[in-house]
């Protein structure tokens, strides 16, 4: 799951839960997966440094990608 | 002894002006306006200045011709036509314009402008055709120059708010004659990137700061129909503030400077934390109330189908059941919250919410300045601390006059 499904997914969960309309059950397996995915996308931010890449096309449509090491 | 002349001052400026006319008669004269008046009369009364010296001048109405289809206006730098004279009453010389031209930043201006009305015109600006700016944009396409300020400015921003997210450069250069070519070709082979390699989620086109004829590629025709062209949403970052260029108009979204592109562009990391702990918060408690709802519920069944029993046995019966019913509840939500704070030690709590709820109802966060992680206690900060309040709108950079402990 990429961090933007995660994203929408956790805000569904959130959601969901505020609306109370849940069985008891079911909110709180609800709440252990809003949890689970919590804790998941905070390390994948965590881990991430901004990537940066140059693109040239040296012919028309043949994209060549540099690393950009910026300060 | 010859007898001296003695001129009365009507004379003398009479004659003063004569030459003054002879000898200054069709010039051109360049300068700056200032001072401009426009009188009922039609007339334009204005002031012409360089670095060291001004000039009154007059337009005439009746001079007002054809010849100056472009208005002029304060600041700008006119090439003026006409002649030198004296207006007699006050004895005060005068340039007396037949013809006023824009030149230089003015004339830019004014032609900027009338592309401007134009690409209105054919829809190129029309609020119907802006794109929606993706929530979590993660690869971000960049078109300017590669060594100058706004990418560095982009980079940095981006470090700090997102760094999930992946800038590809589409390098170009930003002001002089191959200016508007490359930025098209480059904002092109953005587009042919994105359908054939790596699908970006966004577009930043724009430069840092410059002079307006630096600034001027990003409002030449073509530059700006490839913006208004272009599938991806794009902002334009143009210059500081104060600066416009058309791009501004025909992206999906105008930001005053590079950095705050970014800004615009990307959710803050930080203020997702903060956003989260209190919405994670906020989950809990709905469930401790659920567990609530259903012990009450729980009891008063028990209660009822107990109603024929005596009522000693009931109430050491209902005691145990008490004790039952609020041990399982006591229970399930220790349970909960143990498991919460495990999770919340573990992992600073859920990471991703919308921040903006606590800021809209009036909370704030308080950040020591270049510093991520909100702060929690004035202790350590130091009197004359810069820090950055970020409100449900907008946010305040302040520095800290005392600091109170308490």
């Amino acid at each position: 799951m990429t961090i933007e499904e995660a994203l929408a997914k956790l805000e569904d969960i959130t959601q969901k839960l505020e609306a109370d309309e849940l069985g008891l059950e079911e909110a709180i397996t609800l709440f252990d997966e809003g949890l689970t995915l919590a804790a998941t996308v905070k390390e994948k931010l965590e881990a991430s440094k901004l990537q940066v890449q140059q693109v040239l096309e040296k012919a028309k449509g043949a994209f060549t990608l540099d690393p950009l090491d910026l300060p | 002894m010859p007898e001296e002349h003695v001129y009365t001052v009507s004379e003398l400026s009479g004659l003063a002006r004569e030459r003054l006319e002879a000898g200054f008669s069709q010039i051109w004269l360049r300068g700056e306006i200032s001072e401009m008046t426009r009188a009922a009369s039609g007339h334009l009364y204005f002031t012409l200045k360089d670095e060291n010296s001004e000039i009154g001048a007059v337009r005439f109405r009746s001079r007002t011709s054809a010849f100056s289809p472009v208005e002029v206006e304060q600041g700008m730098t006119v090439l003026a036509f006409g002649k030198l004279t004296i207006y007699e009453p006050r004895g005060r010389y005068q340039f007396v314009a037949m013809l006023l031209q824009p030149i230089g930043a003015g004339a830019l201006q004014a032609a900027i402008e009338k592309r401007k009305a134009k690409l209105q015109g054919e829809g190129l600006f029309a609020p119907e055709h802006k794109k929606q700016l993706p929530r979590f944009p993660r690869r971000i396409g960049v078109i300017t120059s590669s060594s100058g300020a706004a990418l560095r400015d982009i980079v940095s921003v981006l470090s700090r708010r997102w760094p999930i997210a992946e800038v590809y450069l589409f390098p170009s250069s930003v002001q002089g004659a191959d200016a508007p070519a490359e930025l098209v070709a480059a904002l092109d082979a953005a587009v042919r990137f994105s359908e054939s390699e790596v699908a970006l989620d966004a577009l930043i086109f724009g430069r840092g700061g410059g002079s307006a004829e630096d600034l001027a590629a990003f409002s030449e025709e073509p530059v700006v129909r490839s913006v208004y062209a272009c599938p991806i949403p794009i902002l334009s970052a143009v210059g500081h503030e104060i600066d416009f260029a058309l791009t501004d108009f025909a992206a999906d979204l105008r930001a005053p400077t590079p950095a705050s592109a970014a800004e615009l562009l990307t959710p803050d990391a930080g203020e997702w934390i903060e956003g989260l702990r209190a919405r994670s918060e906020r989950m809990a408690r709905v469930l401790a109330s659920k567990i609530g709802t259903r012990s009450d519920r729980l009891r008063a069944c028990l209660r009822q189908s107990l109603f024929r029993v005596p009522v000693r046995r009931i109430e050491t019966v209902e005691q145990r059941l008490d004790d039952l019913v609020d041990g399982f509840g006591r229970r399930l939500s220790e349970a909960f919250a143990a498991r919460a704070r495990r999770r919340a030690r573990a992992e600073d709590v859920l990471r991703l919410s919308d921040p903006n709820l606590p800021l809209r109802r009036g909370y704030s966060l308080t950040f020591l300045k270049g510093s991520m992680r909100p702060l929690r206690s004035a202790e350590s900060i130091e009197r004359g601390a810069e820090i950055e309040t970020r409100l449900g709108n907008g946010r305040l950079h302040s520095r800290v006059e005392e600091v109170i402990d308490e």
